[in-house]
């Protein structure tokens, strides 16, 4: 076993390093920044434990958010593996290549690869996982109405087909729900997850909500995994984990509240803080007054004190947004928002005909299921008073109120929204979410030129050249003020002596080969 | 005895219909999609897509009329099949047994501390009214009855996980880790059944046979225990089967505070994400089991108390 | 009726707590008049300075400030008019239901008595906690003061009903509504202008216990996040906010939960002086 002491982990994600944006919080940052391998030896086969934040509530179904878990904890892999940068990197397939009919796609399978429970990796098996996954009754995102159809190509291929081209479905084949499970997983519903993965780590146990446990795969066909077994336990309360992990009841501790991650400074400990692909923006509704004029739009923009937001309102645990897209992705901005200006929001008011004899009130809604969207509301209200508008926050259910913004009857909505859906590629929440025709446009916007900016991704399959569409449309987003991105939320992780441990912002990577405990 | 048994027990199906039709209508009262609701808890921010919303509407059989839903879900259950979970796809009573065996433990556990705390502090404080003992522990009780589940958790934790780390502050499993829950959970009914005990053992103290037992000569401590406890104890017994069933239910907080697999924190998820077969079998049975105590309470007291048994007869 | 053995306290109240009665009083009649007085101030509760986070306690915020530089004070108060506010209006709901019902039970004869006795027994079996989140899962998953309304009400009805049950079944058998059976006043004139003003003491005694526990109630129920939603300052929500502050500012944990007992604690205790001052009856204190 090559006992490398500090072994880097074989796809590690290019780690954010946010130190120039965000000077203010340096207490925080000088938690994240360093030591990222551990100090100590690496300590051979060792049992680790991970307090992990999202419990599998139905099931570890692969066609559900449980995937993720799955996924974190090296059980299933993926054809395909991607990051944050939007490029597709050989997984459990080794190539692929679109065919002359481009509704067609062949992925050529890495030879040798068996399930932990000895059965082979052929086209067969990953034809009957993609088929089973795209006929449940409510397909995972990622795979969702393009009409997914998988065939073997003998014995070591495998042909995917959709209804339309499309142009990233490698992309859409890293998406954690696309784990490949063995044939025999499927005889039960949902399907058997325990030695049907081919990952490093096969799940022995698993115990409901409450835990798993997790015990190397020897047959594993990558590098040999350094730990030889994990438990996760899933603590729903962040509060608690970090007390599990303060306590030594967990190794690893996932998504701690902000203040928390605090405490554990120093090199036995491994602190990450990386922005993740989710927004919050605040929806103004452009389908009526007073949003319908872009003059009040931008004096809302103007109002609202982003570095704020994210570094005092909520300490830090979220990147101030400049734009839709942030530094989790490579197309995203990198620099800080624009500070805010008070007197211009004013002087915009004034001309739109609002003043102090006439003052702008709104409603700004948003929901409790992510808490700190009340708390971004409450500061927001403050910002919005300065500068002459009088905002009046109701907090309700999401779900209730999703067809009034739909039909474009509310002022303001503050809604936390994840602009990859499960793909590294941004064009599916651009087309759904801004087009003319999108599906999910809260905001009512409407323009023919952002529509004619979107056209070429229906086609383009080079990565390079889709960011560059991102990048205008995002920029073009932001000059005719369609909605306020206020700020980007991050995630975090602890390990106490462990190396190999990053945070992986699109949460599909913790339990690899390289994660090991250190002495 | 026997026909007050048989009373209770012919009561018995009528608690279960109206608790089944109670835990049946209520949820079905909200204007909210269920189907929706379902789609959101398997994935977050799902889309709504009408197609697959009406898939599972009909696969779920909510499409029917309530009185069909109801009719087909009663005459499941009564044939001991409690459904199948709209989130995790398996069957409920895989879910539900093994949540309320961890509830029961939790549950009994913090009762029998309460028990051994509760009773002796409120024989021994009744042994002089308004002495230092009876001062003391009387502040402490009322402070117990005070202190609600979620705040004395949270200061334990503060206390005990935070400031001093000794106790583990999460999960369920190892003998250490039961200690705050049970704690916890323990306190409103220790505290409540000291007052109890108290104010039945003054009054057992100034009965007539007891007054004899002691012209008798007894030693004050044998009157004591060997009366006054006994009677007292019909009280704390009766109470208890109260707090069975509302500590199931209450546990709930406790539950979700330590993150203890237990029904409550079932229920708790459940309900937020809307999975209709969890709640209805969970509450009913929950309910039952409620009533099934007290029940059980009572006979006992009764059989604890001679005096109450011949005015029953 | 095994409650029944629950009688009363034949022992003279201990010397320290004869002692305490007056105070007591005086010291509820206080919070009284502080409650009315800081109900009519003007308070922003969400007014937020993100300069001042965190800050330790001043003259300008006697209790320091919270995560988003709130005033934990102004906060608290106006938690006050709503954890307490919203307490009374349950308990007369409840209060006013639970004594109509439990007087007409008592009062219709056996068999719709034993019905009566049942339906109580149902009830009581719940707790108000899962009552609350079925309530929740009905209102569409979108908690809020009507939704813990209701939760709180469907059980909180019942202790009143089964002590005023208890009681007018034992005022039935006295000579007053003897006498004035025997002079032909109908059951009904009886029931509410001769029994029930004499129940009223125990009434009240019984409503003062049943404060704290509907307060307790209340703000568990908000903890769990099944009551207001934030930025509302309701205590139980405050305190479950304050959780993740725990590691450096334990004081937004502290503070609400001092705030909730404090005043349980200060209820009660009117609750049990004035109980204490009547000879006997059911205590009914669950």
């Amino acid at each position: 076993m090559p006992a490398a002491p500090a072994a880097a982990p074989p796809h590690r994600r290019p780690r954010l390093r946010i130190a120039a944006a965000l000077a203010a919080s340096a207490a925080v940052l000088a938690a994240c920044g360093g030591s990222g391998e551990g100090t100590g030896q690496v300590v051979p086969d060792a049992q680790l434990t991970v307090a992990m934040a999202f419990a599998p509530g139905a099931g570890y179904a692969i066609d559900t958010d449980d995937a993720f878990v799955l996924s974190q904890l090296g059980v299933t892999e993926t054809l395909v593996a991607s990051g944050a940068d939007g490029q597709a990197r050989p997984a459990l397939a080794t190539a692929w290549e679109q065919q002359p009919d481009p509704r067609t796609w062949r992925f050529e399978l890495r030879p040798g690869v068996t399930f932990q429970n000895g059965e082979p990796l052929t086209g067969e098996a990953v034809a009957n996982a993609l088929d089973r996954l795209a006929g449940v009754e409510a397909p995972p995102r990622a795979i969702k109405s393009i009409g997914l159809d998988a065939a073997a190509d003998g014995a070591t291929a495998v042909r995917v087909t959709t209804t339309a081209p499309d142009p990233v479905l490698p992309l859409r084949l890293s998406s954690a729900n696309t784990g490949i499970l063995a044939p025999s997983a499927y005889a039960s519903t949902p399907p058997a997850v325990q030695g049907t993965g081919t990952g490093p780590m096969t799940l022995t146990r698993a115990d409901g909500i409450q835990s798993a446990t997790l015990q190397r795969n020897d047959t594993y066909w990558g590098e040999r995994p350094q730990l030889a077994g994990v438990t996760a336990n899933f603590v729903p309360d962040p509060a608690a984990r970090a007390l599990a992990l303060s306590a030594g009841d967990a190794d690893i501790a996932q998504e701690l509240p902000d203040t928390a991650t605090l405490e554990f400074t120093g090199d036995e400990y491994t602190n990450e803080t990386v922005a993740a692909p989710r927004t919050a923006s605040l929806q103004l509704n452009q389908s009526r007054a007073p949003f319908s004029d872009l003059r009040v739009r931008q004096a809302v923009t103007a109002a609202i004190d982003r570095t704020a937001l994210g570094e005092q309102a909520l300490a830090g645990s979220a990147v101030p947004a400049a734009e839709l897209f942030g530094p989790a992705v490579t197309w995203g901005a990198q620099e800080p928002p624009p500070p805010a200006d008070p007197a211009r929001a004013r002087q915009l008011l004034a001309e739109a005909g609002f003043g102090p004899e006439n003052p702008l009130r709104v409603e700004l809604g948003t929901y409790a299921n992510r808490p700190e969207l009340p708390t971004l509301a409450t500061a927001v209200q403050e910002m919005l008073r300065a500068a002459g508008i009088e905002a009046n926050i109701r907090v309700g259910d999401y779900d209730a109120r999703e067809p009034d913004l739909l039909a474009g009857d509310y002022d303001m909505y503050l809604v936390s929204r994840s602009y990859l859906l499960d793909v590294p590629d941004a064009g599916a929440t651009l087309q759904s979410d801004y087009s003319c025709a999108g599906s999910y446009n809260i905001n009512r916007y409407c323009s023919p030129e952002f529509d004619a900016l979107l056209a070429p991704l229906a086609s383009e399959t080079d990565p390079a050249a889709r960011q560059e569409v991102f990048r205008q449309a995002s920029a073009k987003l932001v000059t005719d003020a369609v909605g306020v991105p206020l700020v980007h939320t991050r995630a975090n992780g602890v390990g106490h002596q462990v190396a190999g441990y990053t945070v992986d912002p699109l949460a599909k990577t913790l339990v690899v080969p390289g994660l090991a405990k250190t002495g | 005895m026997t026909a007050l048994l048989l009373r209770r027990l012919l009561a018995l199906p009528l608690v279960v219909v109206a608790a089944a039709v109670l835990v049946f209508l209520l949820p079905r009262f909200s204007g909210q999609d269920t189907a929706l609701a379902v789609l959101r808890s398997r994935t977050g921010e799902a889309d709504p897509d009408p197609a697959v919303l009406a898939a599972l509407r009909e696969r779920f059989g909510l499409d029917g009329s309530w009185w069909d839903q109801f009719t087909a879900w009663a005459g499941a259950v009564l044939t001991g099949d409690l459904g199948v979970s709209y989130t995790a796809r398996t069957p409920v009573s895989g879910l539900l047994w093994p949540a309320l065996g961890v509830s029961l433990t939790l549950t009994v556990a913090a009762l029998v501390v309460a028990g051994l705390v509760g009773i002796p502090a409120g024989v021994h404080a009744a042994r002089r009214p308004g002495g230092r003992l009876d001062r003391a522990l009387t502040a402490g009780s009322v402070l117990g009855v005070a202190v609600p589940e979620f705040v004395l958790g949270t200061v334990l934790v503060l206390t005990f996980a935070v400031t001093v780390p000794v106790l583990p502050a999460t999960g369920w499993g190892s003998p250490a880790q039961a200690v705050l829950p049970v704690v916890t959970l323990a306190a409103f009914p220790a505290a409540l059944a000291a007052q109890l005990v108290r104010a039945e053992t003054i009054d057992v103290l100034g009965r007539v046979h007891v007054t004899v037992a002691r012209s008798k000569g007894l030693p004050d401590r044998v009157v004591l225990w060997r009366h006054g406890g006994r009677l007292a104890l019909t009280s704390v017994t009766s109470l208890s089967g109260l707090f069975l069933g509302g500590l199931l239910g209450g546990s709930v907080v406790v539950e979700v505070l330590f993150s203890v697999p237990g029904v409550g924190r079932l229920l708790y998820d459940a309900v937020l994400g809307q999975d209709l077969p969890v709640v209805q079998a969970g509450l009913l049975v929950v309910i039952v089991l409620a009533a099934l105590a007290g029940i059980a309470a009572e006979l006992l007291a009764l059989a604890l108390d001679p005096v109450a048994r011949s005015a029953v007869r | 009726m095994s409650a029944e053995v629950v009688t009363g306290r034949r022992f003279a109240a201990a010397p320290w707590v004869r002692r305490l009665q007056r105070p007591l009083r005086a010291g509820a009649v206080l919070l009284l008049g502080v409650l009315v007085l800081v109900m009519m101030l003007p308070l922003d509760p969400t007014a937020n300075d993100l300069s001042q986070r965190f800050a330790g306690p001043s003259l300008e915020h006697p209790l320091g400030t919270d995560q988003l530089g709130r005033d934990v004070l102004v906060r608290l108060v106006v938690g006050a008019r709503i954890s307490i506010g919203f307490t009374l209006v349950v308990l007369v709901i409840c209060g006013v239901a639970g004594t109509l019902i439990g007087t007409l039970a008592g009062w219709v004869g056996r068999t719709l008595g034993q019905l009566f006795q049942r339906t109580i027994d149902v009830l009581v079996a719940i707790p108000a906690i899962l009552i609350g989140l079925v309530v929740v899962a009905a209102s569409g998953g979108a908690p809020g003061l009507w939704s813990l309304l209701l939760a709180v009400v469907i059980t909180g009805w019942t202790p009143f009903a089964r002590l005023t049950h208890q009681l007018v079944v034992r005022e039935r058998s006295r000579e007053y509504v003897e006498g004035a059976l025997a002079i032909g006043a109908s059951p009904g004139r009886i029931a509410f202008r001769h029994v029930l003003p004499n129940l009223s003491r125990p009434l009240l005694a019984h409503l003062c216990l049943r404060f704290a526990n509907v307060l307790l109630t209340v703000a568990g129920l908000s903890f769990l996040g099944l009551g207001p939603q934030p930025p509302t300052p309701e205590w139980g929500a405050m305190l479950a906010e304050g959780r993740q502050f725990m590691f450096n500012a334990p004081q937004l944990v502290v503070l609400p939960a001092l705030a909730v007992v404090g005043t349980a604690l200060v209820v009660t205790g009117i609750g049990r002086a004035l109980e204490r001052r009547r000879p006997t009856g059911p205590s009914g204190q669950f």
